[in-house]
């Protein structure tokens, strides 16, 4: 009998109260040390951090954490309330207090949080409303403002949305991506229509910081933002104009990357989160 | 270009995609009609159940199609490129970040959006007309 592969990464549920809805949250973690909470893109799931949560380098030296935002992947909507009447439009302030109430939930020490896309928008918003609570961001694939991706092709009752929103999202990644990942990215994004389109109301609408990022206290929480050059919503040049706006903020450009880093091409992501992390540990030392 | 060399180009063009084993795989529904603007060439791809019924490069001004893509001609090589230069490595890039333009009846593009994407990444290896 062949002995069986287990995995390290645990997955646990966890329930908490924002704003007296009730959320029961999936997440996966795995690795001891400084939390690194982990955050999806835009209608997809925790499953994009795979490659990050088995990597034994990154986890022997931190607590990855990866969620399921409500009403993505095993999280769903809130468990008391009739959440289908209304439609669902993902706002800035909720993703911020839900981010917070599950830091506080888990009791973590110091995170630094890290997201990609609406994920990397929702980590600016976290480090300008509070930098007390996390200990470093790192924003990835985002901007202070990026318009024009909420748009209805995403759940058009005459097509097909779910490939309508993976190939949507296609060439968002780079054509030097290993096929196999590309295609994993792709069939996320073929599961979940309408989580994207009302979570995109907060990437393209709710999220908005043009003239606000001076306010961001970089000296309190370390901002290191990536962006991949294949990315054509949030664009290298938007990551860098965003970060030179942002007292002690880094930019790195990842090249022949786009939009899933993560889960797109992890190698290549890997060499410029490891930079990021490095120059959040030089800050401390 | 010569008629020789047109031939050549349509003949390379339909192999490539009748043979592509996930057009193959899921192209059944994959009807429609659409033109590709190059500036100097038009391209107009009549697709039947994920195979090239006809293409036309030389279409009239009455000749139909669902949609159009449009751009110009440096667009459209270096989209073709085997590995693109980013914000030309696809229509969404394209027409998010450079001068492409997508025409016509958009929602038979929504329709056919996968098949057409894994089609138009068949340019990268037959080249384009132009």
């Amino acid at each position: 009998m062949t002995k069986a592969k287990f995995s390290p990464v645990l997955g646990r549920y966890v329930t908490i109260d924002v704003d007296g809805e009730e959320y029961k949250v999936f997440y996966l973690e795995n690795g001891a040390g400084q939390p690194l909470v982990c955050q999806h893109t835009a209608g997809c799931h925790n499953h994009q951090w795979r490659g990050l949560l088995e990597d034994e380098e990154i986890t022997s030296k931190y607590r990855v954490i990866a969620y399921d935002l409500p009403r993505h992947g095993k999280s769903d909507p809130p468990l008391n309330t009739e959440w289908w009447k209304e439609e669902y439009k993902l706002s800035a302030e909720f993703f911020v207090k839900f981010i917070v109430t599950l830091c506080d939930a888990l009791e973590l020490e110091n995170p630094i949080f890290m997201g990609s896309s609406f994920g990397g928008n929702i980590a600016l918003q976290l480090a300008l409303h509070h930098p007390d609570r996390f200990d470093a961001v790192i924003p990835v694939e985002a901007a202070d403002y990026s318009p024009g991706f909420y748009l209805d092709w995403w759940h058009h009752p005459h097509a097909n949305a779910s490939q309508v929103c993976a190939s949507g999202v296609w060439d968002l990644m780079a054509p030097q991506s290993p096929d196999k990942d590309r295609w994993a990215t792709w069939f996320y994004y073929s599961q979940g229509a309408e989580a994207f389109k009302g979570d995109l109301h907060f990437y393209s609408v709710d999220h908005d910081l043009r003239g606000k990022l001076e306010q961001i206290q970089g000296d309190k929480v370390k901002v290191i933002m990536l962006t991949g050059t294949y990315d054509y919503l949030t664009t290298t040049e938007d990551g860098r104009r965003t970060a030179s706006q942002i007292k002690n903020a880094e930019f790195i450009e990842m090249v022949d990357i786009g939009h899933f880093p993560m889960s797109e091409n992890y190698e290549v992501f890997k060499k410029y989160l490891e930079q990021a992390l490095n120059s959040i540990q030089a800050v401390k030392a | 270009m010569t008629v020789v060399v047109e031939n050549q180009w349509i003949q390379r063009f339909t192999e490539l995609n009748d043979s592509n084993e996930e057009l193959n795989a899921h192209g059944k529904f994959f009807t429609c009609s659409y033109l590709l603007d190059m500036e100097s060439v038009q391209v107009l791809i009549d697709m039947h159940e994920g195979k090239v019924k006809n293409i036309n490069l030389d279409p009239g001004p009455l000749d139909a199609y669902d949609f159009a893509i449009r751009a110009s001609e440096d667009t459209w090589k270096k989209f073709s490129m085997p590995t693109p230069p980013p914000m030309y490595h696809g229509i969404w890039a394209a027409s998010f970040q450079r001068d492409m333009k997508l025409e016509g009846n958009i929602l038979v593009l929504m329709q056919n959006i996968r098949c057409l994407t894994t089609q138009l990444e068949i340019l990268r290896v037959s080249g384009i007309p132009v």
